[in-house]
């Protein structure tokens, strides 16, 4: 018995892994579905590995946390690690691959290959990107999650940001768009 | 006997108007200076007429023996925790005159970091700590005023070099508070200045601190020894602890 | 006007003590619970809250932030504190005075591991704390909410519960329920017909509606008149062991008065079941889904969730056991909530009973259907 589609990000601190999750969450509860979001936050902002889970279906959802996860994504070779536990037979891995270099002993789950740091760094030449092209790779495999409403969704959640830089939408939604297609 | 420990109804102009007269006498110890620092205090409350505006927060040890003392609106708590509790009084209804009446070990040993912040903070309240060099209540332990070479219940051999002159360090954290020592034994200068603090409250202008240096012969080994007392507290703390506006 | 939002765990204590009409909140910083500080500090300085006179300080340690907090409360102001860990420790020393005086200070408490510093995640091992700690007998209300809206919904209810009856009030939930976003109604508690419990002052009040005499217990209070003005003097510090009975036996017989209009409770699942499953919080919320779970593979359960951990619902609980052949008591705590459960059973529960403890560890819905599955 499953009521909800369960996402697992993992990454070093300081990389974004809570915002990921919240934003995805977040977008999926404005588009109308019943979501939960769970940091796993630890005593130190930055340096540890950090964990946060999204919970997104169609019933209310009473429990934060899950044994198995629908889509694991590790934004580095030790945060794959410790995804290893929440794996199932068809999860969804994503990794991000400038940084998660041996995929080798989790082939099976044929693990989608998302270098974000490059397209951040050097294709849109604005490292903050990162976590949307990441959220793009995701979107794609989450079900009930459409583009468009995830687009409406960032524009009500990033409303105040994007009204002071309108170019910022445009960058993000470029980043968003090419996480999207290297996920396919 | 005096007339007015046999009768006290009959001193009531020894007495400031907010005191309870039917406490008397009070209960503290014979020649214990507490009843001199609460008198300056309730002559001062009585001269800015503000009897039905304090909130008196007395703290743990000799000093909550003022919880009979006056016809105010009066809590008893602990720990120097009177300090905070007055904050919490003023910040919540800023038309009260928050008192907070405490010890020497409340305010600068378990308390200090409730003083300090309290400073810090500049909370619109007075606090009044009775400085006697001692624990009394509980039998004479060192506290932080404790003078070096002072023979006390838990230094059997004398207290150690280092204590804390808190005006001093009052001051150093709040230039603009109102911040003084008196002593019991000047009774004039002590209401002057037990006045003052409370009108720099009245009037909006935040933090208010009086260290007042205070007797007790029972702790200090001197009672029925007045000149030995008084030579102690004038000449033996006095000259650590200097009598003075800060 | 009730609206939906998405919003963190602390967040909604926060949103909900200012729908509550609290005006004044006193803390010190300690992970998971900061962000109800952050709201409330935010609060405080908007020009809406300097409008509604708001009060926000932060302390220098939670004894200052618990004693600042009486002060608030003594003037008649519904006020409140959040904490967790080993602040919630230092805080008991305040929440003791709070019980001696039936002083309706609220707490909100999130707990985080334990023991000691441990860690800032999760944990249910603050029961015993929140509902016995101090150097009294526990005379006060401990609610344990299970999901965000709860928190809301609770975190009006408490004040009023405070200010009703004249006990300390702890809301006592954990990192979880305190760092997860989820859906929350909002609304006016005016809409749900919750009429909020007028408070009055301690001191400084020359003309009351409820007698000060009538709330603090009598050693404790010494009402003086002097040219036709009424002051009240409170301690707390006794002369005699006769005054100080008389004040835990006056306070136990206001708690015990009040308790059977606090206790709450919640049943989940086919009441006939003969697996009982007893869990509070977070862990309770986590029960229902094993239950739904369960009932999916032909096992029927059912739970018993007590939402006041103080007073306890012993009476509901004698009758969700009388049918049970096999109970399980789940917590994130070595346990705590079996040491009051197995109190309010007296030996009278019809099977033993099987804890199944998990110190400061989250525990799935999985793995309560695994506890009930394997003993089959």
């Amino acid at each position: 018995m499953q009521d909800a589609f369960n996402i697992v990000v993992s990454g070093e601190g300081g990389q974004g892994v809570l915002s990921i999750a919240k934003i995805i969450a977040t977008a999926a509860w404005l588009q109308g579905k019943q979501a939960i979001y769970l940091p796993s936050f630890s005593t130190e902002k930055r340096g540890g590995v950090s964990m946060a889970f999204a919970r997104v279906g169609d019933a209310p959802i009473r429990f934060p946390r899950f044994q198995k996860a629908d889509m694991c994504v590790a934004l580095s070779q030790r945060a794959l690690e410790r995804l290893r536990r929440y794996l199932k037979d068809d999860s969804v891995l994503i990794v991000n691959s400038f940084l998660v270099k041996d995929v080798s002993a989790f082939a099976a789950w044929k693990p989608r290959l998302v270098d974000a740091t490059t397209i951040a760094n050097e294709k849109l030449k604005k490292p903050r990107t990162f976590n949307m092209v990441i959220m793009g790779a995701m979107l794609r495999f989450i079900p009930g999650l459409t583009v468009g409403g995830f687009d409406k969704a960032l524009e009500k959640q990033f409303a105040s940001k994007y009204a002071k830089d309108p170019a910022l939408k445009e960058l993000n939604d470029k980043a968003f768009g090419l996480g999207y297609e290297l996920a396919a | 006997m005096p007339d007015a420990i046999a009768n006290p109804q009959a001193a009531t102009h020894a007495f400031p108007k907010c005191v309870r007269i039917e406490s008397k006498p009070h209960l503290y110890c014979p020649g214990c200076g507490h009843p001199e620092v609460l008198k300056a205090l309730g002559f001062a409350i009585d001269e800015l007429g503000i009897q039905q505006r304090v909130a008196f927060g007395i703290d743990i040890g000799c000093s909550l023996l003022a919880w009979d003392y006056f016809n105010l609106d009066t809590v008893e708590t602990h720990h120097g925790r009177t300090i905070p509790t007055m904050a919490g009084v003023k910040r919540s209804n800023t038309d009260a005159v928050a008192i907070a009446y405490v010890g020497d070990g409340g305010a600068y040993a378990i308390g200090a970091g409730g003083l300090l912040n309290a400073a810090v903070r500049d909370e619109k309240i007075l606090v009044i700590v009775v400085n006697n060099a001692l624990y009394a209540m509980t039998g004479g332990q060192e506290s932080p005023t404790t003078p070096p070479g002072m023979k006390v219940a838990t230094a059997p051999k004398g207290a150690d070099q280092y204590y804390i002159r808190a005006p001093e360090v009052i001051r150093s954290v709040n230039p603009s508070a109102f911040v003084a020592r008196g002593i019991t034994t000047v009774q004039p200068a002590l209401r002057q200045l037990m006045k003052a603090a409370l009108q720099h409250q009245m009037d909006g202008k935040g933090f208010a601190f009086i260290e007042v240096l205070s007797q007790c012969p029972l702790n200090w080994g001197t009672m029925g020894e007045p000149e030995k007392t008084f030579n102690f507290l004038e000449h033996g703390l006095a000259e650590v602890f200097p009598v003075k506006r800060y | 006007m009730a609206e939906k939002k998405f919003l963190m765990g602390n967040e909604a204590i926060g949103r909900a003590a200012r729908a509550a009409g609290a005006r004044a909140m006193f803390g010190y910083p300690i992970t998971p619970s900061c962000e109800i500080m952050h709201f409330w500090a935010g609060e405080a300085s908007s020009d809406r809250g300097k409008e509604d006179r708001l009060v926000f300080t932060q302390a220098e340690d939670e004894a200052g932030a618990g004693f600042m907090l009486i002060g608030s409360v003594l003037t008649g102001t519904r006020a409140f504190t959040a904490t967790a860990g080993p602040g919630h420790v230092i805080i008991q020393d305040a929440f003791s005075m709070a019980e001696a005086m039936r002083l309706p200070i609220v707490a909100f408490v999130m707990q985080r591991g334990g023991p000691s510093t441990s860690t800032v995640i999760y944990s249910q091992s603050e029961v015993t704390l929140a509902c016995f700690g101090g150097n009294g007998n526990g005379y006060r209300v401990v609610y344990s909410p299970a999901t965000v809206q709860e928190l809301y919904d609770y975190g009006i209810k408490v004040f009023n519960v405070a200010w009703k009856h004249r006990f300390p009030t702890i809301l006592l939930g954990d990192g979880y329920l305190a760092k997860m976003m989820a859906e929350v109604e909002l609304y006016d508690p005016s809409e749900r017909g919750i009429v909020m419990e007028p408070t009055e002052a301690y001191i400084l009040e020359r003309t009351r509606a409820r007698r000060l005499e009538d709330v603090v217990p009598s050693p404790e209070i010494h009402i003086r008149h002097a040219d036709g003005v009424e002051y009240a003097c409170l301690r707390n510090c006794l002369n005699l062991e006769e005054e100080a009975l008389a004040v835990n036996t006056e306070i136990k017989a206001a708690f015990e008065a009040a308790a059977p209009e606090i206790e709450e409770h919640e049943t989940y699942g086919d009441a006939s079941a003969p697996t009982l499953i007893i869990a509070h919080g977070t862990v309770s919320a986590a029960a229902k889904t094993a239950i739904d779970g369960l009932r999916e593979k032909g096992v029927a359960a059912r739970l018993f969730r007590p939402i006041t951990l103080n007073p306890f619902p012993a009476d509901a609980l004698r009758e969700a056991v009388a049918g049970a052949k096999r109970v399980f008591v789940p917590e994130s705590a070595d346990g705590q909530l079996a040491r009051i459960v197995a109190h309010a059973l007296c030996g009278r529960a019809p099977a033993p009973f099987v804890e199944y403890s998990r110190p400061s560890m989250g525990i799935l819905p999985e793995e309560i259907e695994m506890l009930v599955l394997d003993a089959k």
